[in-house]
């Protein structure tokens, strides 16, 4: 126990003298304090408020409308760890402490202790006593047992995910993969509230009734300890210490899950994929020449780096989600015309891509290689078309979906031919307006913003607008047959309108090759933040 | 061999440097700088932290675009064709610019690509630097992982796959266990015997000592000698006892007599 307190009361210090000695920390703190109160007390409230209406209105679903809300609760938090990226599992490490002759069990429940005294945790204070006054009544204290039980487990499930995420993203392509998950999670999440609004959403709205009236959440540890809170307020002792009992049986499983998965993975273990990373295939060189190899690398390192394969997939979300609403305002559903302009829209999206600026420090590499310029860029175009390559198809296949097979094929020849002469206009964004190098000492992958500054953002409407225009006759083409309702001109339109499009490309590459060429000294000069 | 650091230029000359400068706002990094170095010589470029080496070294490479004067690397021209002057040298700089998702194993080979190697020929070399350099079992990690020390091994590695002519090396051995920088000084050593000529910095004067035919220093963007060791000795009048440390020392005019802090006395 002495071992215990030594600990906690250790990670307790090094928080307040951390936040004591960073000014920055100090002003976050400051700023977060206010925003966590005023949403525990509004979290307070809509507890209170809940248990209330559904007494007075569905007594009946009092306990599976709680279990689901605290199910809901519960995963949020155990699935935390990985939405707020792979980083936010600091607080769980346990690595600087493993040299010491404490037991692993120790150190999981000090790690659990330290952590009840975060302010995210704090600020669940609040709805957890409106809960036990609203539920509990004259047995407040009893329900206020329950539902500390439940949350307690809550916390546990976080640091057991927690435990195992900042182990695994030790190994560098786990790490990767995790915070890929992590974004395209909080992607799909922030996408379900739109949905449920959506006319499909009634069909959600149905099954979460069903499962309501099934109560099927029993099944679901979170959802025990607030059931034994409700078990509190009905003067049921029996049901309440079955709850409460088994509540507390699956935190010492979730301590104990932890206290192994740290031992297994700190300790070495378990497998994290470093075996595999050093059988890794090998570069298999299936492109030719200083092009392929240019589009083999960019495509590697996209995929690899999380942020870059999250901003490459989340470009499908767009145009699909925009066609989901056009389709939600008409009753006719979507036609060959809203498919068209937003096929044009999802080419242009490649303006500001700036493939150039992806390079950031090895842009001095690639520059060093004694490979012509335009092949640089159309390399560089090439692998960004091939990771584009989610919307044309997502697309197309709406479009194959809504208006037919040849209307689809049409789609996909827009977004590719807008696509082309978007990247061909970026080229010029990207050699005139690089992003600078972070300043030494600073992660040189950080985002940077505003950096670009305003000459930036009036030429990358210049080229859009250009684009725009470079693409309005062959988009017509690609119209031309819809317009004349004559489906077999498609076979002629299409095969021209690209032809015309890669010729405009390589106009305007080689212009951009050339302008390269001439600045590309100075150009490496900017990104250092030298002139 | 000819020692030719201050002597005129001539086709026998790997790199002619004629009133190399550079301005950063106003300021004189490098400062009409000079010299030429013989075809297979071991050509150390010596100075203090800012001295202006490494500015030097991204303008001869074609990464810096000079305020004024011009160089001439094996025949190519600076203010002419850079793609030809890239094909001719490999280059090592300071700081490292990796990408940091590919593995080693495919950082190389993609540099020897970029260098125009046919595919098989491209993985032989691949395989053959990362087991010389001793990080074929870490081929399969990505740069991102890798320790400093392999990180410089695997930018040596690339400097080195197409088989450049002349190599620039900015401190190639910081960094480097002791094992792998006798491997890379004896492979360093050959490529100069084989007619390869070599533009070296290192802060480590004893290494530099025991390698190089000659050195310029450079101070304060100005070349202040430039010669082989004994030449300075003599320009300088310092025994012939003198290391290249105490020569260095007495060029840049290192105050090096303050012999404790004040406030730890």
């Amino acid at each position: 126990m002495d071992v215990l307190i030594a600990l906690v009361g250790l990670r307790f210090r090094l928080e307040a003298r951390a936040i004591a000695g960073s000014r920055g920390r100090k002003l976050g703190l400051l700023l977060a304090l206010p925003a966590l109160a005023l949403f525990s007390a509004l979290s307070a409230l809509a507890a209170f408020a809940l248990v209330q209406i559904v007494s007075r209105s569905e007594p009946g679903l009092l306990l599976p409308v709680l279990s689901a809300v605290a199910t809901l609760f519960g995963l949020s938090w155990a699935l935390s760890p990985l939405l707020a990226g792979v980083a936010a599992t600091e607080t769980h490490d346990l690595t600087r402490l493993l040299s010491y002759p404490v037991p692993l069990r120790t150190l999981v429940v000090s790690s659990l202790a330290s952590n009840l005294l975060q302010p995210t945790v704090l600020a669940q204070l609040p709805p957890l006593l409106a809960l036990g006054l609203a539920l509990g009544g004259p047995r407040f204290s009893l329900a206020l047992v329950g539902l500390g039980l439940g949350l307690l487990l809550v916390l546990a499930a976080g640091q057991a995910t927690g435990i195992a995420l900042h182990a695994l993203s030790r190994t560098r392509r786990t790490h990767d993969r995790l915070v890929f998950v992590g974004i395209a999670l909080g992607l799909l999440l922030s996408l379900l509230p739109i949905l449920m609004l959506s006319r499909g959403g009634s069909e959600a709205r149905r099954l979460l009734v069903t499962l309501l009236e099934r109560d099927v959440f029993l099944v679901s540890p979170f959802a025990w300890g607030a059931r034994a809170a409700v078990h509190a307020g009905r003067g049921e002792p029996l049901e309440f210490l079955g709850f409460s009992a088994a509540v507390t049986l699956a935190l010492i499983a979730t301590l104990g899950v932890s206290t192994l998965v740290a031992q297994r993975l700190y300790r070495g273990e378990l497998d994290t994929g470093e075996a595999a990373a050093r059988g890794a295939a090998r570069w298999s060189l299936r492109l030719p020449g200083a092009v392929g190899a240019i589009v083999e690398k960019e495509l590697r390192v996209s995929w690899r780096d999380p942020r870059l394969k999250a901003v490459s997939l989340s470009g499908v979300i767009g145009p699909l989600l925009l066609l989901f609403l056009l389709g939600q305002g008409r009753a006719a559903g979507i036609g060959p015309a809203q498919l068209f302009a937003v096929a044009s829209m999802a080419g242009l999206g490649v303006i500001g891509s700036n493939a150039l600026a992806l390079e950031r420090q090895g842009l001095g590499l690639l520059l060093g290689f004694p490979v012509d310029r335009l092949a640089i860029l159309v390399g560089k175009n090439l692998a960004l078309l091939v990771l584009r390559g989610p919307v044309l198809v997502s697309l197309a296949l709406a479009a194959l979906v809504l208006a037919g097979p040849v209307v689809a094929l049409a789609v996909a020849c827009l977004v590719l031919l807008t696509q082309i002469l978007a990247s061909g206009a970026d080229n010029y964004l990207s050699i005139l307006f690089p992003i600078p190098v972070p300043a030494a000492g600073r992660d040189p992958n950080a985002p940077i913003s505003g950096t670009r500054g305003l000459g930036a953002a009036v030429m990358g409407l210049v080229a859009m607008i250009g684009a725009l225009a470079m693409s309005a006759p062959f988009a017509l083409l690609a119209w031309l047959p819809h317009l004349l309702a004559e489906p077999w001109l498609w076979a002629l339109t299409l095969p021209l309108a690209l032809a015309g499009a890669s010729a405009v490309y390589f106009m305007a590459a080689s212009g951009a090759a050339r302008l390269l060429e001439r600045r590309e000294q100075d150009l490496l000069a900017r990104l250092r933040g030298e002139e | 061999m000819e020692a030719s650091a201050s002597g005129p230029a001539s086709d026998a000359h790997a790199i002619v440097v004629e009133g190399l400068t550079r301005v950063f706002r106003r300021q004189t990094a490098v400062d009409h700088v000079s010299f030429h170095v013989a075809r297979g010589r071991f050509f150390g470029f010596l100075g203090p932290n800012g001295a202006g080496k490494s500015t030097t070294i991204r303008m001869l490479t074609g990464l810096l675009r000079p305020s004024a004067g011009d160089a001439i690397i094996e025949g190519a021209r600076l203010s002419g064709d850079p793609i030809a002057l890239k094909r001719r040298i490999g280059v090592l700089t300071e700081e490292l610019p990796l990408y940091e998702r590919l593995t080693g194993e495919e950082h190389l080979l993609f540099a020897a690509r970029m260098h125009g190697l046919p595919t098989l020929e491209a993985r032989r070399r691949t395989q053959e630097l990362l087991e010389f350099l001793s990080l074929a079992d870490e081929g399969g990690k990505l740069v991102v992982d890798y320790s400093q020390g392999m990180r410089k091994k695997l930018a040596l590695a690339c400097a080195l796959v197409h088989r450049p002519s002349v190599l620039f090396l900015d401190e190639p051995l910081n960094g480097i266990d002791p094992i792998s920088g006798r491997v890379v000084t004896d492979l360093l050593r050959r490529l100069t015997a084989r007619g390869v000529t070599l533009f070296f910095t290192s802060h480590v004067l004893d290494v530099v000592e025991r390698l190089c035919d000659e050195v310029a220093v450079i101070d304060h963007g100005r070349i202040v000698a430039q010669g082989t060791l004994a030449e300075i000795r003599a320009q300088r009048s310092l025994g012939g006892e003198a290391s290249l440390e105490d020569v260095f020392l007495r060029l840049v005019a290192a105050d090096v007599r303050r012999e404790d802090l004040s406030w730890t006395s």
